[in-house]
C-alpha cells in the first residue's frame, strides 16, 4: 500500500496496522480494528524479549487475510536472524491471529513473547474529528481472558483477548513464556472479539478457526465464487483485465451485510471511513455494477426500502417516503450527538431508489422484488412531489431541517461551496441542483414502466409520465442557459440560474431529461477543454469562479462521475465520446494499479502526464470500484431491452478486442463481443490507450462539413 | 393515567391493515419490563395484516425493554434506532421484522414547520 499502511476486512469490520502488523493509534489515526463504527483495539504490539519487529514482507492473501514475515531487531540489516515471526491475521467479529515462531538454530531458545492490548473505543466520528470520550474506561482479566472495555450510561463494547497456548494475562496484554527446540517452531492462536450486546448475538470467539476448513468472510458467497459467478472479460488490452479483477476482488471487500439482512450484502461506500449503508453510494454503486451482479441491487433495494423514512423528525431530516443517506452505529449516534440512525439527508437517493428498482427489473426480469417494493417505491414517488418540492414549483430542492448536524448540500457533491454562480458567489437555500431533476424525470419514467407491467395500475403510470412530460418542459425551459449552450447547476430560490458550468451536465444526459435539441451542445461541453482534463470529465469547468484543480467538488475529476458521463452520452448516441471518456478513466486507473480512487486532480493530462490523487480520498472507494464496470457496459453497448440484451460496441483507439462472456440476466447468458481501432504504433507503448485531441478532431470534421 | 404504550398497540389493533408491512411476516414478541412485572405484547404480521394479542406463543422476533422506553418509543420522544445502539433495546432473532416495526412508530410531537419565507438569496 502506498501510505505504509496494511487494510484488511469484512463487511464493517476492518484493521488497519503498519507492516509489521502492529496497531499504535491516536485518537486522530485511523489505524486500529474497527467495526460498527467503533475502534475496539488502538494498541497491538508484538515484542520479542522486549524488542519490536521488523518487516520482511506482507502478503495480501485476501481481502479480509494477511500475513506478516518478521524478523527481531531494529535497523534495516538482518544480520544472520536466528528467528523468523509469521503473523497470519483474518477479520471477521474481530480477528483471529495465527503467531509462529521458527527457531533456525541449532540451540533451543526461550523467549518471552509479550502481545500488548488497548483500546480508547473512539466512535468514527471522534477519530475524523478529535473530540473526547464521555464514558469510563475498565479492563479486567477474567482467567484466561483480557477483557477492555467502555462504558457510558447502558452503551457498552468490549474487546476480549485470549489465546490457544499458556500466557500470563494482564490488564495491559498477554505475555508467553516459549521454548523453541533447535529448528522447531511455536505457535499460539489469538483471539480478538468485539462485543457489544443488545443487537443480535455476539460471538465469544471470532469466526475463524485454525484449522477449520478455510476462512470464509460473514457472507453468503467466498471471493472465488464471486469471482468466478461474475463474466469472464477477455481483451487484446491485458491492462483491463487487470483492472476488472481489481473492481471485481474490490467490490467482494465493500460487501456490507446488515444483521437483518440473513447474510445477504449491499455495497458499503468505502475504505476506512465509509463502511456502512448509504442511501446514495449504494444505490450508484449497485447501478454500476448490475451487468456484472445482480445480486447487490435487490439487498440495496430490500435493505434501503426496510428503513424506508414514515415520519418527520427535524433532526434526522426525516419525511415518509425519503430513502436514507447514511447509517451509523458507534457511540455519537447512539447518544443522538449525531443524526445517523439513520440520516435521511439527502435528496437524490429517493428518486435513484426507483430508478434501480426499474434498472433492476430490466436485467433479472425479477417481478416478485418490484411487487414486494411496490409501497416503497410508490411513497418514493410521493415524496418527491409531497415533501421535496420546498418551494412548490415542481422541482425538488433541499434545504436541511438539522441545522446543527445535518449536511447543507444534499446531493453527491456535498461539500459547502460546490454549488455556486459562475461569479464564484453561492446561493441561499433551498437549492434545486439541476442532476435532481433529472433523477426526478427518470423515476417518474421509469416508475410508470413498472406500474404498467407489474403493479398494473395504468392510471398512475399516466399520470406518472404526463408529469414527466411537464418537468421535462419546464426544466429545459428553467435551467437552460441559452447564452452558453449548457444547463445551470441549479435554480435559487428567485427563479434565476446559478450559471456555473459543471459536470452535472452528464447525469442529465443519462437521465433523459435532456431535450434531444440540446443533447450536442451538451455532450460538446462534456468535452471540452474546461470539463475535459484529458483523464476525465471536472466536476466544475476550468473558468469558473470556484474552479481549483484539487477542490473537493470543484475541479477534481471523480470516476464515479464520468462513468455517468458516458452513460449519459451513450444513451444520446455520443458513442465516440463515451468511448473518450472510457479511455481517459481506465487510464488513470493503470496509475493507480487498477484501483481507482475517489477522486483526482483536475490538472490537464499534458501537465502532469500521470493523475494527481486528491489528497484524503477514501480507497477503495465502492462507486470508484463500480467506474469501469459502468465503463466496460457503455463501451460494450449494453442495454437490456425485453427480453434480450441488445450489444452496440464502441471501443477507444487502442482497444482492438472486448469481450464480455457469460453476462447473466433475464435472458440466460449472453456473450458480448466488441471489435475496435487500434494504433499499431501507439500500442507499443502498451499502458495507455492516451489522448486524442477531441476539440481539434471536432474542428477538422466541422471543416470537413 | 395515560398509557401510551396500550394506546400505540390498541390504534395498530384497530387498524389492522397496514401498508407499510405488506412484505413483511412473523411475530414480534414485546417483554416490556415495568418494575418488577413485565408486560408481553405479540404483534402478528401477515401480508400488511396486523393482529395484537398478550396471547403466549412463537415469535420469530423477541424484543425487551422497559416500558418506560417502550411508552416514549411509542409517543416519538425516543428514537428505537438510537436507543437500540444505547443497549436500552435487546432484540434476538429476525432483526428485519423489528426495522420494519419501528417505522410504525411516530416521529417527535414538536415537529417544527419549516419555514417557507425570508431565505437569503446569494451570500459569498
Amino acid at each position: 500500500m502506498s501510505d505504509g499502511l496494511v487494510k484488511i476486512l469484512e463487511g464493517n469490520t476492518f484493521v488497519v496496522s503498519d507492516d509489521r502488523g502492529d496497531i499504535e493509534a491516536s485518537m486522530t489515526d485511523p489505524t486500529g480494528l474497527f467495526s460498527f463504527d467503533t475502534r475496539f483495539l488502538s494498541r497491538w504490539v508484538l515484542t520479542i524479549d522486549g524488542e519490536r519487529l521488523n518487516a520482511l514482507s506482507t502478503d495480501d492473501l485476501q481481502y479480509f487475510e494477511t500475513r506478516f514475515f518478521l524478523v527481531p531487531g531494529t535497523g534495516t540489516v538482518y544480520i544472520d536472524a536466528k528467528l523468523s515471526v509469521i503473523r497470519q491475521r483474518a477479520v471477521g467479529d474481530g480477528f483471529h491471529e495465527e503467531l509462529t515462531i521458527l527457531n533456525h538454530d541449532e540451540k533451543a531458545v526461550d523467549l518471552t513473547v509479550h502481545v500488548e492490548a488497548g483500546s480508547d473505543f473512539a466512535d468514527l466520528f471522534e477519530v475524523k474529528d478529535d473530540l473526547k470520550k464521555k464514558g469510563a474506561y475498565y479492563t479486567r482479566v477474567e482467567g484466561e481472558r483480557l477483557v477492555l472495555g467502555y462504558e457510558r450510561e447502558t452503551f457498552s463494547r468490549e474487546t476480549w483477548v485470549s489465546a490457544t497456548e499458556p500466557c500470563k494475562v494482564e490488564e495491559t496484554g498477554l505475555t508467553f513464556n516459549v521454548h523453541v527446540e533447535p529448528h522447531g517452531e511455536w505457535t499460539t492462536d489469538l483471539h480478538v472479539v468485539t462485543a457489544f450486546a443488545g443487537w443480535g448475538e455476539t460471538r465469544d470467539r471470532p469466526k475463524y478457526e485454525r484449522h477449520a476448513k478455510r476462512a470464509r468472510p460473514n457472507l453468503e458467497r467466498s471471493l472465488e465464487k464471486w469471482v468466478d459467478e461474475a463474466p469472464t472479460l477477455e481483451s487484446d488490452w491485458d491492462w483491463l483485465k487487470m483492472i476488472y479483477q481489481r473492481s471485481l476482488v474490490d467490490l467482494a471487500a465493500l460487501r456490507f451485510s446488515p444483521r437483518s439482512s440473513a447474510g445477504r450484502s449491499l455495497p458499503a461506500a468505502g475504505l476506512p471511513w465509509f463502511m456502512t449503508m448509504f442511501g446514495r453510494d449504494s444505490i450508484f454503486t449497485s447501478l454500476q455494477a448490475l451487468p456484472f451482479t445482480s445480486e447487490l441491487a435487490a439487498t440495496t433495494l430490500r435493505e434501503l426500502g426496510e428503513r424506508q423514512g414514515s415520519r418527520l423528525d427535524d433532526f434526522r431530516d426525516e419525511d415518509p417516503g425519503r430513502i436514507l443517506h447514511e447509517m451509523r452505529y458507534g457511540e455519537m449516534t447512539a447518544f443522538e450527538e449525531r443524526p445517523h440512525s439513520p440520516y435521511y439527508g439527502s435528496v437524490d437517493a429517493t428518486p435513484l431508489f426507483v430508478v434501480l428498482l426499474d434498472e433492476y427489473e430490466r436485467w433479472t426480469g425479477d417481478t416478485r422484488l418490484v411487487r414486494a417494493l411496490e409501497y416503497e417505491a410508490r411513497a418514493a414517488l410521493n415524496w418527491i412531489d409531497e415533501y421535496a418540492d420546498l418551494m412548490h414549483n415542481g422541482y425538488i430542492w433541499y434545504q436541511r431541517r438539522n441545522e446543527k448536524t445535518g449536511l447543507e448540500n444534499q446531493c453527491w457533491k456535498d461539500s459547502w461551496d460546490s454549488i455556486s454562480y459562475h461569479d464564484g458567489l453561492l446561493p441561499g437555500f433551498p437549492r434545486a441542483t439541476c442532476e435532481l431533476q433529472g433523477y426526478a424525470y427518470d423515476a417518474k419514467i421509469r416508475g410508470a414502466r413498472l406500474a404498467r407491467l407489474v403493479w398494473k395500475d395504468s392510471a398512475f403510470a399516466d399520470e406518472l409520465e404526463a408529469q414527466a412530460a411537464d418537468l421535462k418542459r419546464r426544466f429545459n425551459r428553467d435551467f437552460w442557459v441559452a447564452e452558453g449552450g449548457y444547463y445551470a447547476i441549479a435554480i435559487d430560490t428567485d427563479g434565476n440560474k446559478v450559471d456555473a458550468l459543471a459536470s452535472n451536465n452528464g447525469h442529465l444526459l443519462w437521465s433523459g431529461i435532456v431535450d434531444k435539441s440540446k443533447a450536442k451542445s451538451v455532450a460538446r461541453h462534456l468535452m471540452s477543454s474546461r470539463l475535459y482534463s484529458g483523464w476525465g470529465v471536472r466536476t466544475l469547468a476550468e473558468g469558473e469562479g470556484r474552479y481549483n484543480p484539487i477542490g473537493y467538488h470543484v475541479g477534481t475529476v471523480w470516476p464515479f462521475d464520468n462513468s455517468i458521463a458516458a452513460w449519459g452520452l451513450r444513451r444520446y448516441g455520443f458513442k465516440e465520446e463515451a468511448a473518450r471518456i472510457a479511455a481517459g478513466i481506465l487510464d488513470a486507473a493503470n496509475f493507480f494499479d487498477g484501483r481507482l480512487p475517489e477522486a483526482f486532480g483536475g490538472y490537464a493530462r499534458e501537465l502532469t502526464k500521470y493523475p494527481v490523487q486528491y489528497p484524503t480520498s477514501c480507497s477503495p472507494q465502492a462507486w470508484s470500484t463500480g467506474a469501469p464496470l459502468l465503463l466496460l457496459r457503455t463501451m460494450l453497448g449494453l442495454e437490456p431491452i425485453g427480453e434480450h440484451l441488445i450489444v452496440d460496441p464502441a471501443l477507444p483507439q487502442g482497444i482492438g478486442r472486448l469481450e464480455l462472456l457469460d453476462i447473466r440476466g433475464r435472458w440466460g447468458r449472453v456473450d458480448a463481443f466488441g471489435r475496435g481501432r487500434i494504433d499499431l504504433e501507439k500500442r507499443a507503448g502498451g499502458r495507455q490507450l492516451g489522448v486524442l485531441d477531441y476539440e481539434a478532431r471536432e474542428r477538422v470534421r466541422a471543416r470537413k462539413k | 393515567m395515560s398509557d401510551p404504550t396500550r394506546d400505540f398497540f390498541t390504534d395498530l389493533a384497530e387498524r389492522g391493515q397496514v401498508p407499510m408491512l405488506r412484505s413483511s411476516g412473523g411475530t414480534i414478541r414485546f417483554d416490556l419490563e415495568d418494575g418488577d412485572r413485565v408486560e408481553h405484547w405479540y404483534v402478528t404480521i401477515k401480508r400488511g395484516t396486523v393482529t395484537v394479542s398478550h396471547d403466549r406463543g412463537d415469535a420469530d422476533c423477541a424484543v425487551s425493554a422497559s416500558k418506560e422506553l417502550f411508552d416514549r418509543l411509542a409517543s416519538g420522544t425516543a428514537n428505537a434506532m438510537a436507543a437500540a445502539l444505547r443497549g436500552l433495546v435487546q432484540a434476538g432473532g429476525d432483526l428485519s421484522l423489528l426495522i420494519s416495526f419501528q417505522r410504525l412508530f411516530p416521529g417527535p410531537p414538536a415537529h417544527s414547520h419549516r419555514e417557507q419565507a425570508g431565505y437569503a438569496r446569494r451570500t459569498s
